[in-house]
């Protein structure tokens, strides 16, 4: 147990009252550069395991330490400092429709920015600059001023990435960040997650329906079947049998899960 | 070419289809029945429960015409300061009342709201809020001129208390059901709790409640005038001493001005409503 990893989850139990366990006893942990592809089946609580990081829905049991520190037993100051460290990724963006593109991104900052000084829209000149880099790199310039609700689904996911960034955090938490996307555009979304992860050595977790994708841009791949990791390897031991393992009898067809590299449509 | 089936390859018997009705609303026949014999007995006993007496009829009508007849010689000129006075208290009892009213029924509105506040500010907030919607305004106007006199300040109280029942009640049922993604995407990322309702809930409640604001706005100008009646101010207060002088020809002079405030008001509000959404 080296303490490099960015994040270490021990036994991590998880329940819901009305449905039971969700997360049934998982550990794993996560280096600095790593990139974590997390697929199951839905329901199998992808969400849920990133959610509980976060500490969005409270672990029954178990431990979540980032960079050795213990997350679960926080009180809402320290939680609130922690979760400043881990950008999240939404499967909807979760963008605040009526509110501009600069905004949206600079609402990630709101965790340093004092609220009477937020509410005000005095952000710190620096963060401003800071947006105006991040929406270059993910090739909205010129859109600052723009009603999210006027952007089309992958500049929303765009805006998103941006809003995670800013925090400049030492974790990505990704929840389906494709799920509302065509193919093309999903490709695309997943290239600059990965890029930027990549840029700034920022450890992620990707939750992905879709193996092809995750394939593709995770060298490590996490599957989860009712609660519990079955799988935990690079993308080359994922064969029929752990796909099988992992989504159940029905889905060894390999088109219905992607799990040949081809499916993936490519982009130039 | 005719979308619709092909009736020469799927004959379909006619006389079923001739003979059907849609199936009666209430479906036993004796309770139809039942239903029929109350309404008639109920509008027999209320035609018999009113006592008509023809002779005050007669009287009346001489009445009545010397009243049509004043409003339809609307005189604006013998009353004019205390219309225009009247006319201009109200507009200020308006925009004051609607004014403070927005803003106590934001925190009230917050706090009702029952994906935000914990539970027992939720159960405060919510009987606030109930008691002031509670009571008409004619009541609470009763009320406050008892406490603080005559005059537009009993008014103005009346038509805040009025304001923040409406408008705390419609933003709690606002933020109950906003997108909660935004919120919990705020939450993630360490944002403070006063940051989260200025980013995450009110943009997206505002342009509902800035246009509910507005239309608070007309309600609480046309009860201005009603509980002037009572003493609270405002055009009722000119409205009613005219009726009391038998000065019918003021009393129209003032509501045609009412009408025309609001028609005034209304493509105002309307431009206004559609630059907030």
């Amino acid at each position: 147990m080296s303490d490099a990893a960015v994040l270490r989850v021990d036994d991590l139990v998880v329940g819901y009252a009305s449905e039971g366990e969700v997360l049934r006893g998982l550990s794993f942990a996560l280096e600095a550069n790593e990139i974590v592809g997390l697929i199951g089946a839905s329901g199998a609580g992808k969400s849920t395991l990133l959610r509980s990081v976060q500490r969005l829905v409270e672990p029954s049991s178990g431990s979540i330490s980032l960079r050795g520190e213990e997350l679960t037993t926080l009180g809402s100051t320290e939680l609130r400092a922690a979760r400043r460290r881990m950008g999240m990724i939404f499967q909807e963006h979760a963008l605040v429709e009526r509110l501009t593109v600069m905004e949206n991104v600079l609402c990630g900052t709101l965790g340093r920015t004092g609220s009477w000084r937020a509410i005000r829209r005095r952000f710190d000149a620096e963060d401003v600059v800071d947006a105006f880099r991040l929406l270059d790199r993910m090739g909205l310039s010129g859109l600052e001023d723009r009603r999210c609700d006027e952007l089309s689904g992958g500049q929303k996911q765009r805006v998103g990435i941006a809003r995670a960034l800013i925090q400049n955090p030492e974790l990505l938490l990704v929840d389906e960040p494709t799920a509302s996307l065509d193919p093309a555009a999903s490709v695309r979304i997943m290239s600059l997650i990965a890029e930027v992860c990549a840029e700034s050595g920022l450890a992620a977790i990707i939750n992905l329906h879709d193996v092809g994708l995750a394939r593709r841009f995770c060298p490590r791949i996490l599957g989860l079947h009712e609660g519990r990791i079955v799988f935990d390897g690079p993308p080359r031991d994922l064969d029929d049998a752990v796909l099988t393992e992992i989504y159940g009898e029905e889905a060894v067809e390999p088109h219905v899960v992607g799990s040949r590299q081809d499916d993936v449509p490519r982009v130039d | 070419m005719s979308l619709g089936p092909d009736r020469t390859t799927f004959p379909v018997s006619t006389d079923a289809a001739r003979s059907w009705r849609p199936p009666p609303r209430i479906a036993s026949r004796s309770v139809r029945r039942a239903l029929w014999a109350v309404a008639v007995l109920y509008a027999a006993l209320a035609v018999f429960t009113v006592d008509v007496d023809l002779a005050r009829v007669a009287e009346g009508l001489t009445r009545a015409s010397d009243f049509f007849g004043g409003l339809l010689r609307p005189d604006f000129v013998t009353r004019w300061t205390d219309i225009r006075a009247g006319l201009v208290e109200s507009l200020a009892m308006t925009l004051i009342a609607t004014a403070a009213g927005f803003v106590l029924s934001i925190p009230l509105g917050l706090g009702a709201s029952r994906n935000l506040a914990p539970a027992p500010i939720y159960a405060v907030c919510r009987s606030v809020l109930a008691v002031f919607r509670a009571f008409h305004e004619v009541l609470v106007a009763i009320l406050f001129v008892a406490m603080f006199g005559f005059g537009a300040f009993a008014g103005v109280a009346t038509l805040a208390v009025a304001t923040v029942g409406f408008l705390g009640k419609l933003l709690a049922e606002a933020v109950e059901e906003i997108d909660p993604a935004p919120l919990e995407a705020l939450t993630a990322a360490g944002s403070p709790g006063p940051s989260r309702i200025a980013f995450g809930v009110l943009p997206q409640v505002m342009p509902r409640i800035l246009g509910l604001t507005l239309y608070r706005v007309d309600i609480n100008f046309r009860e201005s005038a009603i509980i002037g009646l009572v003493g609270a101010g405002g055009i009722g207060a000119t409205l009613i001493t005219a009726f009391a002088r038998y000065e019918f020809e003021s009393v129209s002079a003032i509501l045609i001005l009412m009408i025309a405030v609001l028609f005034v008001g209304e493509p105002l509000s309307g431009r206004l409503r559609r630059s907030v959404s």
